[in-house]
């Protein structure tokens, strides 16, 4: 994920969680606009009828903290959402610095059971690998369906992939599910011009 | 960013379709080798071949790790030795051969391609004594391919030359009767040769080419099947546009692959990247065969009336395809059929789909030629001149690459089978009719002219 540059301003971040249906993103935009926050960036996805969505603003010289807080919670109580505001550390905002790293995949596939991912991020977390992205889905691979695990991580230049590789692939095999880390690269290369 | 589709497609290319890079083929250039004394050259082959190539397997392998792409072969093309052992004699040339032989043990490849000698026009001192070297050389080496050009667009076809390969086969054959004459796949006989071809036994590094050069050959023919298959089993109604349509696109990706590791081990080595070949190159493997390929398109086998045509549009997409993923595309790029090397293309010539006559006619729309086809120990060698003959008629007419890589099987007749084994396969022998009617034709040696058409400046 690309970094900003830090901005001056302050920015505040609205999270919101609920059933899905109709509305909920439009309630929310609705409520920032009147409150003359600019939306600088968004991400909204629903698994399994559970709507999630995080918003970070940025307020406008016109716009009240209490009077946001005290809008998005009556719209909160109006649509059954938890909604949370949190004001972001300007010092924090640049996020996570992997340093010079390489992205890298790594796909879990076979039977679904309690502790894959905490078995995988185990070995992440010990090795200090930051992950970007994280899915898991049951699809169809072949003839049968699978259920698959998508991380995306950054590797730092200084630790050697081919270990990592080895310590993931060796923990699948413990655990009895296959687990492969190829370069982002390859991805790109066949599925993008 | 990437979606969880995409990756999954990935995954499942890599993993039940055989995506892979068939061959990652360094050229290495021995010009500088060049000596009067046998010592002396074959110290310097082996001390450059190790400098040059010393570290290539292990980068290919850190390489396929880092991105989870199998790099299947691991192959070196040298200057035609013809030309780097000129000045030695007829039988220095099996000590320079075993000093190429062990260079090539030693830096873990599987194949050293260039004892080769292009003889399209006529034959210098060396040419004749690495002709004259052949059955010796492919019967007492491991890891040794030859090729000769015997032909070319601008030259004509080289009939002494012709001759000459039509016996060297026939000895090559005799001397490796126990291998069922396996001696013969390791050698290729050429009209139109690339300089940049990565597959064998056809790979030398050409007169043209830099120092050294890493070319690579693309994945085999078992993704195109998969796609075609996923497309037919929608139950959408197709054309052979759309199918054509899916090859290329297929084709793209495959390409791509090839284009991304070639860099990064040029790279990696300090050396140039040279093309991509776009050949589907089959493998014995069930699900990866050009022959499959021919079932989707809807044809019983290949063979049957129809399997040109359908060639022709295979390997017309894949070039289109593969042209628009990379602009150093080379080598061969095209569709291979290579008898025993394809099990389903051997299993045609069992059941009597597919004969010699047919494949001869489909190497006019593909890429190589008559290539792997065992054929009887009994046929003469005059024959298999005037096969090697028409074969090249029909590069050098139609401004193309062909070659012949004909096994006569000693011992063996049609309704057996000649076993090679590993990625050579095993092939029933195909029925050559018309046996020794030809000797007058071949006998007449010298030149057939080239081409009114090769005269375009």
């Amino acid at each position: 994920m690309g970094i900003k540059k830090p901005s001056k301003n302050k920015l505040v971040s609205v999270s919101v969680m609920g059933v899905d249906r109709p509305g909920i993103v439009a309630g929310v935009a609705r409520v920032l606009y009147e409150n003359a926050c600019n939306i600088e960036a968004l991400s909204q996805t629903v698994i399994m009828g559970q709507f999630a969505m995080i918003v970070v603003v940025a307020p406008l010289k016109a716009s009240k903290t209490e009077a946001l807080e005290k809008d998005l919670a009556e719209l909160a109580r109006e649509m059954r959402l938890e909604i949370h505001v949190r004001m972001l550390d300007p010092e924090g905002r640049p996020g996570f610095d992997p340093g010079e790293a390489e992205p890298f995949v790594i796909t879990v596939r076979g039977q679904d059971r309690p502790g894959l991912v905490s078995a995988i991020t185990a070995i992440l977390a010990e090795q200090g690998i930051n992950i970007t992205r994280l899915g898991a889905e049951v699809v169809p691979l072949g003839q049968q369906l699978e259920y698959i695990q998508i991380y995306e991580v950054d590797i730092p230049r200084v630790l050697d992939f081919a270990l990592i590789q080895r310590a993931l692939r060796d923990k699948g095999a413990e655990i009895g599910v296959t687990v492969d880390m190829q370069h982002r690269d390859i991805f790109r290369t066949i599925n993008q011009i | 960013m990437l979606s969880s589709e995409e990756i999954i497609r990935t995954i499942e290319m890599l993993k039940n379709e055989n995506l892979d890079v068939r061959t990652v083929t360094l050229g290495i250039s021995l010009r500088d080798c060049v000596s009067s004394s046998v010592t002396e050259l074959c110290m310097r082959i082996r001390t450059k071949i190790k400098r040059v190539a010393g570290g290539m397997v292990a980068v290919c392998d850190r390489i396929s790790n880092k991105y989870g792409i199998p790099i299947v072969n691991k192959r070196l093309a040298v200057t035609p030795i013809a030309a780097v052992a000129e000045a030695l004699e007829q039988e220095e040339y099996c000590v320079v051969a075993r000093a190429l032989d062990e260079a090539a043990q030693e830096v873990g490849v599987n194949f050293i391609g260039g004892y080769s000698a292009l003889v399209q026009k006529g034959f210098t001192k060396g040419d004749r004594h690495l002709i004259a070297t052949l059955p010796e050389v492919l019967s007492s080496t491991r890891h040794i391919c030859a090729s000769i050009n015997v032909a070319s667009t601008k030259a004509g076809i080289n009939m002494d030359a012709v001759l000459l390969m039509g016996r060297a086969i026939k000895e090559i054959s005799v001397a490796t009767a126990e291998q069922d004459g396996f001696g013969c796949a390791k050698l290729v006989v050429f009209a139109n040769m690339p300089e940049d071809n990565p597959f064998m036994a056809g790979a030398y590094l050409g007169y043209g080419e830099p120092e050294a050069v890493i070319n690579v050959g693309v994945s085999g023919p078992g993704v195109v099947k998969k796609e075609l298959e996923r497309a037919l089993q929608s139950g959408k109604r197709l054309t052979l546009n759309d199918l054509s349509e899916i090859i290329k696109k297929t084709s793209f990706r495959v390409t791509r692959v090839g284009e991304l590791i070639a860099r990064e081990v040029a790279e990696q080595l300090g050396v140039s990247f040279g093309i991509v070949d776009l050949s589907l190159a089959p493998t014995p493997t069930v699900g990866d065969s050009v022959g499959e390929i021919f079932q989707c398109l809807g044809l019983k086998s290949i063979g049957v009336p129809g399997s040109t045509a359908a060639l022709a549009l295979l390997n017309d997409a894949v070039k289109k395809g593969g042209a628009f993923a990379s602009s150093s595309v080379g080598g061969l790029s095209g569709a291979f059929i290579p008898v025993s090397e394809d099990l389903n293309l051997s299993e045609a010539i069992g059941s009597g789909h597919l004969s010699l006559e047919k494949l001869e006619a489909m190497t006019a729309v593909c890429s190589v030629g008559l290539d792997m086809i065992a054929i009887p120990g009994k046929v003469d060698a005059e024959t298999i001149a005037a096969i090697i003959a028409d074969e090249m008629a029909i590069g050098v007419f139609n401004h193309k690459t062909t070659a012949v890589r004909l096994i006569p099987v000693p011992g063996k007749d049609v309704g057996d089978k000649a076993v090679f084994g590993g990625l050579f396969g095993e092939a029933h022998i195909v029925e050559v009719r018309n046996i020794a009617c030809s000797s007058a034709f071949t006998g007449f040696g010298g030149r057939i002219p080239a081409p009114i058409t090769s005269i375009r400046n």
